[in-house]
């Protein structure tokens, strides 16, 4: 990171398309060299934020820069950024060498150093001997490839990858996740990556932004948006978690609808109608009356159970609430329906988090 | 399985419904194996065999009226065809790609020459015409019915058949691949040179396929629209058969369907091109 200037800045962006407001006074920087995410449910603007970013969409208001020239109104091929699609847009009456060569064409590069560059794009993405081939001739995972390298090689100082791992099935999915972070840190571009998982976003990305209905919720490393989440969507949208209604009192303490009193840190002020965000794997479990005297506790009544070999959930009672605790590498006796237990975690693992 | 499970039809109605099939196939080719059979007939009546002979093509072909008519045929069918095509596939793109007041009348009404008959165009295209010259004669240029009279009516009916053809083909166009290239940084016309084009050609093709045969076959609004000493071929063998048949028109005739299979033909082989790159972008 150089940090001097952001590699993408989005100022007060808007983006109508008639009645609908798609994106909604977005205000975003993305760090040079970072691997950022935009993360959120379909619809929620992510998509179309990316594509303004490539020129493809252009925002109603607001300005956008990419490492310090306002790009917001210029067209997608005076841009110095390139676009992976989500489902690779490959030219399907094109080579794969051909695929890959378009744009050094259109920037009317020439041999040797064009056939150089596609040479080592195709080698960067490990498809060399299939630049003959047709892009029906190739698997998803080799045609998503194709689209890495054809991006890649006009050297972009922005990568845009709208969903770029959406149509690959699960095995493929995960490896080329480790293939992207690796792609990525070797050629120290700026990645940006719109994705409606979670999870991904999370083990890929350094930051992450998170979008809902147009607006950009939450920004910051995926440690900060799970472990500190700074709304209830947030905390809803990312990971399982309990939220449990509560309001603030007036010494900075935190009382659950249910009456009981819990620890937590929260700068709202006395009276705020808060959720209190409680990860169901950093909850415990323990028989009723055997609690430590640290952190904060809940009595309830485990209800439902469910096995899932490496874990298991319990689904516990507590007064109207029901509370998800998650217990892993399960050790000592396992509880039963029916049970009277306490759930109890350390101080800081809740978050409170605004309505 | 056998077949009779399927269908629920047993072993007899089967062998008569093929049976039928056959009936219905030579009422088809009968007449046409006739025609092109009698084409090659050494006699000059007609409907007597007379020995194997490639006389009467030589005859039609030695005919100056008859030539003269094929190269007008030739003419008009190479000219509205090329104009047909470029008009027809801009009209498409249009129609496909914008919103524009009275987009919706255009798209409604440009299949209709497809649908109206062909007298009736005739006559719209002849009254047309007579009113152009009118027109046209009050500032001094004269005009007559002629060889771009015809062409012209070709184009006005061919211009229907493309936009349709081409339309098909930018339905299953992917807009994204439009997007990448942009993204490629080509311009706003490369993009359509090097990535739409290309890929809605079968499309174009095809309809410039459809639009020849239809040219070169036309009858009703060619003998309407052609003026003295421009006669296109269909035209000259409808005339000619009120006087009898005459082995020479088989002959043209089986040349005229020779020419036509083959442009089918054409036609068909992009069609299916076409749909196994429509499969293509599915996969995709």
């Amino acid at each position: 990171m150089t940090g001097a200037v952001a590699a993408v800045e989005i100022d007060g962006v808007t983006k109508r398309f008639g009645e609908v407001v798609a994106v909604d006074n977005v205000d975003l920087a993305i760090d040079d060299g970072e691997f950022f995410a935009l993360l959120g449910p379909s619809g929620c603007g992510k998509t179309t934020t990316l594509r303004m970013i490539a020129g493809l969409d252009l925002p109603t208001e607001g300005s956008l820069r990419i490492f310090g020239e306002e790009v917001g109104m210029a067209p997608p091929d005076l841009r110095p950024v390139n676009t992976v699609f989500q489902a690779y847009a490959l030219f399907p009456h094109m080579t794969v060498r051909q695929n890959i060569e378009f744009g050094l064409r259109m920037r009317r590069v020439k041999d040797p150093e064009l056939s150089q560059r596609v040479a080592e794009a195709t080698g960067m993405v490990r498809l060399s001997g299939m630049e003959d081939r047709r892009p029906d001739q190739l698997s998803g995972g080799q045609q998503q490839r194709v689209a890495l390298a054809r991006a890649l090689v006009n050297q972009p100082k922005v990568l845009l990858l709208d969903e770029p791992l959406g149509a690959l099935d699960l095995k493929l999915r995960q490896e080329m996740q480790q293939e992207l972070k690796a792609l990525q840190r070797s050629v120290g571009i700026t990645f940006v990556f719109v994705t409606h998982d979670q999870e991904e976003a999370l083990a890929m990305s350094e930051r992450i932004g998170v979008m809902s209905e147009g607006r950009l919720l939450q920004v910051g490393t995926p440690r900060e948006i799970y472990e500190r989440p700074a709304s209830r969507f947030v905390a809803d949208f990312i990971g399982r978690t309990n939220l449990l209604d509560a309001s603030v009192e007036p010494a900075g303490e935190v009382r659950l609808a249910n009456g009981a009193r819990i620890e937590a840190e929260t700068s709202l002020p006395a009276g705020s109608e808060v959720s209190v965000s409680l990860r169901p794997e950093r909850a415990r479990l323990q028989p009723r009356g055997t609690a430590a005297a640290e952190g904060s506790s809940l009595d309830g009544q485990v209800r439902d159970i469910t096995y899932l070999g490496h874990a298991v959930v319990y689904e516990v009672a507590v007064g109207e609430m029901s509370v998800e605790v998650r217990v892993e590498g399960e050790t000592g006796q396992p509880f039963a329906p029916g049970d009277d237990v306490t759930i109890s975690w350390d101080h800081g693992a809740a978050a409170v988090v605004a309505d | 399985m056998s077949g009779n499970v399927e269908t629920g039809l047993g072993p007899r109605t089967r062998r008569l419904l093929a049976g039928w099939a056959w009936v219905v196939f030579a009422f088809l080719y009968v007449p046409i194996a006739v025609l092109v059979v009698f084409s090659f007939n050494a006699s000059s009546r007609v409907n007597i065999w007379g020995g194997f002979s490639f006389q009467w093509y030589g005859e039609a072909l030695n005919n100056e009226v008859i030539t003269s008519a094929i190269r007008v045929s030739l003419i008009v069918a190479a000219v509205s065809t090329a104009v047909s095509v470029v008009l027809g596939t801009a009209v498409a793109l249009a129609l496909d790609r914008y919103r524009f007041k009275g987009r919706r009348a255009l798209d409604g009404t440009i299949y209709l020459p497809i649908v109206i008959p062909d007298i009736t165009m005739a006559v719209m295209l002849l009254v047309f015409f007579a009113e152009a010259f009118k027109l046209i004669d009050t500032f001094g240029p004269r005009f007559t019915l002629g060889i771009s009279t015809i062409a012209l009516s070709h184009i006005a009916f061919n211009i229907s058949f493309v936009c349709v053809v081409v339309r098909a083909r930018l339905d299953q166009f992917d807009r994204t691949l439009e997007e990448a290239a942009r993204d490629l940084y080509a311009t706003g016309w490369q993009t359509f040179r090097r990535v739409t084009l290309p890929l809605i050609m079968p499309g174009i093709a095809a309809g410039g396929l459809l639009a020849l045969t239809l040219s070169l076959d036309d009858v009703v609004i060619s003998a309407f629209v052609a003026g003295p000493g421009s006669t296109t071929l269909p035209v000259y063998v409808f005339s000619s058969i009120r006087r009898g048949v005459t082995p020479e028109l088989n002959a043209i005739s089986t040349l005229m369907l020779t020419a036509s299979i083959t442009l089918v033909l054409g036609a068909l082989a992009l069609q299916r091109r076409r749909a196994s790159a429509s499969q293509q972008t599915q996969v995709l």
